[in-house]
């Protein structure tokens, strides 16, 4: 072939690209917030009515006709709901204390224990977050009955210490296995035992996440269900599974002012995990271990 | 058998983790007062050797003495030793003065004198005013003095540190090497500290321990182990390594390439033997020559602008150089005078040079 060869071309100069669109930064999609107020909308407006209607004077669930206390003071009057607000009271404080301590050893075995079977047990321990609950208080009532267990308040705490242990575990041992050991080396260096480098630096440095696993728990166990029911003796019972009993019989709005009261220990437990470590002089929160954040 | 004025003592002192000596046959003493670096890459076990010291580690043989007393069964909490740790390990939980207050509340120390000595000792670091800070408020460099004055409270026989300018940036800790050694002057305690930095350790220490995987290589002064280096780990790791493979030949040394010159060869070395040739950096004079001097030709290859100096890297055969140091005074910049592939001559005294097996 004996093309005539175009006379080499210039070197190519790179011709700016046409000035058409600048290049579109990456924009969040318009539907995003859309679906966040959906997600904020579906979550609350049900439990905004509830608390709405808590305080509706007359028995209608669909009408709103005005403002009375009146089914609060019926809960009130109401001795076995009251003794199940109590007992859930009283079951998810021993919980919460039992499953705090317990929780944070497990914590401490399983960061600094040096052993071999540390991987397994690490493991083992989450075993009860995937647990399915019902399995799990099945099998309690299984035990407690093999054992000639009476069922009362007292399996019950059982069963929601048990449940609960992992929970406070995970939340402190992340805390724990970020805490520079120098620093406890440096206590131990200054002079302090080691149960005095413990008391006096382990425990404050570790003590944002442990107000955190605590009302952790507490709000687990307060209001959970399935546990309390299968565990829970004749009476007085765990107030979710008195409130179950209730609404066989229909919903009355005693149930919406239970369920408004509930919230608003609820909501104050959430505002003590903020406020708690402030007013120890710490800036971070337990909220703030929980949601994965480590400075509020 | 404690010496008078010996602070510690390592006598024969080996650790093992596993199979692997991390600090082999150390046998060195420690004068009270005085300022004692460890100095060496990482891993060749001078934290280790710290570590012992301020009893986190027992050692798998031998015995180390604080003040003349062995300490193998003291715990961390009853040594006279304190420890100003890399990480600073404040606690965070606690403000400055609590911070610094710490190790003489352990020791019960009536509260009058706690504050007093608190004041004292961050006066001494330059602390005044930041006593109710908490540590996360503070600077690295302000961290450091908490870390210092929290150690240097309590008076301890010997104070530890373990790279404690390592987190500083250049300038900040070039700064604090001044401080620390007039600190250590005004308070006369021993420091046993430890290092990476060549040059910090030249700059501050009475003596150093020049550590190589677990072995100490030289122990001198700075000048000693700058000026004589006893072996070529120690001349390569301090100071710029100027180190040519060589062979013993008549008296003097040949290199690879042929050239032969005088050089100080100890008398242990033969002819024929194997052998390093050490010249420092400064001793090398380019393109100038005094009486006596032995000189090698060779090509530039590099030249590095440092500010006061300029390296003048030099290749003497393929694979074979040396580095100058040129000061770039007043009257010349050297890198007019010095270009890439430029021929020169290299001389030095003989006394300069160094042989190393």
């Amino acid at each position: 072939m004996s093309a005539v060869r175009a006379p080499a071309a210039e070197p190519p100069v790179q011709a700016a690209p046409a000035p058409s669109k600048p290049p579109k930064p990456f924009d969040r999609p318009r539907f995003l917030p859309i679906f966040t107020g959906a997600f904020f909308v579906f979550m609350f407006a049900p439990i905004v009515i509830v608390a709405l209607f808590s305080f509706n004077s007359s028995k209608s669930l669909q009408r709103f006709e005005g403002f009375s206390l009146e089914w609060y003071r019926r809960f009130f009057e109401d001795e076995s709901l009251r003794e199940s607000l109590v007992a859930s009271i009283q079951i998810a404080t021993v919980t919460m204390l039992a499953a705090t301590a317990l929780g944070t050893m497990l914590a401490f075995a399983l960061v600094r224990a040096r052993s071999r079977w540390a991987g397994s047990a690490n493991i083992l321990m989450l075993v009860p977050l995937v647990t399915p609950e019902i399995v799990a208080a099945v099998s309690a009532l299984v035990l407690f009955t093999q054992i000639g267990w009476q069922l009362s308040l007292e399996t019950v705490m059982v069963a929601h210490i048990t449940f609960s242990i992992s929970y406070v575990t995970v939340v402190v041992r992340a805390r724990l296995a970020a805490l520079n050991p120098e620093v406890e080396q440096a206590a131990l260096d200054l002079g302090a035992t080691r149960w005095g480098t413990l008391r006096l630096v382990t425990l404050p440095e570790l003590w944002p996440a442990i107000v955190a696993a605590a009302l952790l728990t507490f709000a687990l166990s307060f209001d959970d269900f399935v546990l309390s029911f299968f565990t829970t003796g004749e009476s007085p019972q765990p107030l979710p599974v008195r409130i179950y009993s209730a609404i066989r019989f229909g919903v009355t709005p005693t149930i919406n002012a239970i369920g408004t009261m509930m919230l608003t220990v609820s909501a104050l437990l959430i505002l003590l995990a903020i406020m708690l470590p402030r007013l120890l002089g710490r800036r971070e929160s337990g909220l703030g271990v929980l949601v994965g954040r480590e400075t509020a | 058998m404690n010496e008078a004025g010996e602070a510690i003592r390592f006598d024969h002192v080996t650790k093992r983790f596993g199979n692997m000596a991390a600090v082999a046959d150390l046998d060195i003493s420690i004068r009270q007062g005085e300022f004692f670096s460890l100095l060496g890459p990482s891993g060749c076990g001078k934290t280790t050797t710290l570590r012992m010291v301020a009893g986190f580690e027992q050692p798998s043989e031998g015995s180390i003495f604080l003040e003349g007393e062995p300490v193998e069964r003291v715990p961390p909490y009853h040594r006279n030793v304190n420890t100003v740790f890399q990480s600073y390990a404040l606690f965070e939980h606690l403000d400055v003065t609590a911070n610094v207050a710490f190790g003489l509340k352990r020791r019960k120390v009536d509260s009058g004198e706690i504050r007093e000595r608190v004041k004292e000792a961050l006066e001494l670091v330059q602390l005044t005013g930041r006593e109710r800070s908490k540590p996360r408020e503070l600077s690295g460099g302000q961290k450091q003095r908490v870390a210092l004055a929290r150690a240097l409270v309590n008076r301890p026989a010997v104070l530890l540190l373990d790279e404690p300018l390592g987190a500083l940036d250049l300038k900040l800790r070039k700064q604090m090497q001044v401080e620390l050694k007039g600190i250590q002057r005004e308070v006369g305690i021993t420091f046993l500290y430890v290092t990476h930095d060549q040059e910090e350790a030249l700059a501050m220490s009475d003596r150093i321990a020049v550590m190589d995987r677990g072995e100490v290589r030289q122990c001198g002064t700075p000048e000693e182990v700058y000026e004589r280096p006893e072996g070529p780990f120690v001349a390569g790791f301090i100071g710029i390594s100027n180190l040519l493979p060589a062979t013993v030949e008549n008296g003097g040394v040949k290199l690879p390439a042929g050239q032969r010159f005088p050089a100080p060869v100890p008398s242990e070395c033969s002819d024929g033997s194997d052998v390093y040739l050490s010249v420092r950096p400064e001793k090398i004079w380019l393109d100038e020559r005094e009486d006596g001097m032995v000189s090698v030709d060779g090509t530039i290859v590099e030249r590095v602008y440092v500010g006061t100096t300029t390296q003048v890297i030099v290749e003497l055969s393929p694979g074979v150089r040396l580095v100058a140091l040129e000061q770039n005074a007043a009257r010349q910049r050297s890198d007019d005078r010095w270009e890439i592939g430029q021929r020169v001559t290299l001389g030095w005294h003989p006394e300069h040079a160094l042989v190393l097996r």
